[in-house]
């Protein structure tokens, strides 16, 4: 029920925009986040974006998890 | 897959050896990558990775799927609903075996759209979910629909289940997988009162096995070190503030209900129904629709399940009588109920929660 997919906007009019993911193109409604722009990744649930993806931030979690894991092979050699 | 090594050997570092811990998850999403990922059996032995309340369909009241199939049965009336709903059982059957004018759904949307092809019927957007679910449905009354369209809400709000978790000293929760999606409606701050009222560990999480596992890294070293706080390791999507754009069109339509979940029972504060000044596309004030008293299921424990009593596995009609074709109890239909999930994946388990007390 709570899914949702990452898709780029690729065409904005309005509240209407066109979003894409592995080549297949979806209309997407803005009405929950109207400051989407083009080239925004965003989560679509039930033909809604419903938050943006930050990549900046989902960059810093797999940071977070590569340390986590490495800091145990470290623990490890010692 | 040394990255997922890594992560796992830190789990195994962090549990404690001279107890058990239990971790829930209250999303089915999460549940499903926990199932099919295979991670509870390269968990530590006490560590225990629990599915909650996370399915929608599985807590929607049968009174609410009774009206549903009684509404459809009308001459005047097309029933439009996600897909999951129309094979939900209730004591009068199925939406699908007992409904007569149904139609499925995948956005809110399209139930406009059916309500602008048929003028001459009334349409009732059987429209049911958590916050995620929620936030559509408002945005499509915010949009604007056409007269002849009615929304029977089964809207039930997170925070407000995991609340009475944390108060039932039977279940022992030590921390939390927070739902990510629901998250991103809510706001990663929303679980605060977890981690600061109750000092229950809540961790936002993403739906990658990796991205979970992190997750349940995080509240075991907050565990061990007694330093509880809201964490996400979604940031990507969940900001702490959530999308206050959503929040501020749900609270125009909805407010706060005192409403029933299947199997659980009253809950006040747990549910949402439209505001009174919306009150024409009601479906409940517009039918006249009355609550109608819940049946009881023989065998079937989907209530204990959802509460982290026990899992699906110690219910006797579990891959017996029960399965996804032939569907006893709710948690049995849809992809998100731990039942499905269990049956589907091949899960099962000799033992069962520590401490259960189905």
């Amino acid at each position: 029920m709570c899914l949702a997919v990452p898709m780029k906007i690729v065409k904005k009019d309005g509240f209407s925009a066109s979003a894409e993911a592995d080549g297949v193109f979806m209309e997407v409604n803005l009405r929950l986040l109207d400051d989407a722009r083009i080239g925004d990744y965003v989560l679509v649930h039930a033909g809604f974006a419903i938050e943006k993806v930050d990549e900046h931030e989902a960059e810093e979690t797999l940071k977070m998890m590569e340390e986590i894991a490495g800091l145990n092979e470290k623990n490890e050699v010692r | 897959m040394d990255r997922t090594h890594g992560i796992i050997r830190h789990i195994r570092s962090l549990t404690p050896d001279d107890r058990k811990l239990k971790i829930m998850n209250v999303c089915g999403s999460h549940e499903h990558t926990i199932a099919f990922s295979g991670m509870r059996s390269l968990m530590p032995e006490n560590l225990e990775i629990i599915p909650g309340p996370g399915c929608p369909v599985c807590v929607c009241p049968e009174s609410d799927i009774i009206h549903a199939i009684d509404l459809s049965n009308r001459d005047d009336v097309i029933l439009v609903t996600y897909g999951d709903m129309l094979r939900v059982p209730s004591v009068k059957g199925s939406i699908r075996a007992q409904g007569k004018n149904y139609k499925m759904v995948s956005s809110p949307f399209e139930a406009i759209s059916i309500a602008h092809s048929n003028p001459d019927k009334k349409i009732v957007f059987f429209s049911i979910g958590f916050e995620t679910t929620t936030a559509p449905t408002a945005a499509i009354l915010e949009t604007g629909v056409p007269d002849n369209f009615f929304v029977l809400s089964s809207h039930r709000l997170t925070p407000a289940i995991m609340e009475v978790l944390v108060k039932d000293a039977d279940i022992g929760i030590d921390g939390f997988i927070a739902p990510g999606h629901v998250s991103a409606i809510v706001g990663a701050d929303a679980w605060n009162v977890f981690s600061e009222k109750y000092g229950i560990p809540t961790v936002v999480a993403g739906f990658q096995a990796d991205n979970l596992m992190l997750g349940i890294a995080e509240i075991l070293g907050q565990l061990k070190s007694g330093k509880i706080t809201t964490g996400n390791v979604y940031a990507g999507v969940v900001r702490p503030e959530g999308n206050l754009q959503a929040q501020k069109i749900m609270d125009k339509f909805f407010e706060v209900s005192d409403v029933n979940w299947r199997a659980i029972g009253h809950i006040p504060g747990s549910g949402l129904e439209l505001r009174d000044e919306y009150s024409g596309r009601d479906a409940k004030k517009a039918f006249d629709l009355e609550e109608v008293k819940e049946s009881k299921i023989p065998g079937c424990i989907c209530g204990t399940i959802i509460l982290g009593k026990a899992y699906p596995s110690a219910c006797r009609l579990f891959r017996k009588a029960c399965t996804p074709k032939t569907p006893k109890g709710p948690c049995m239909v849809s992809m998100e109920g731990a039942c499905n999930i269990w049956f589907k994946s091949n899960l099962s388990r000799q033992d069962d929660i520590t401490g259960a007390v189905s």
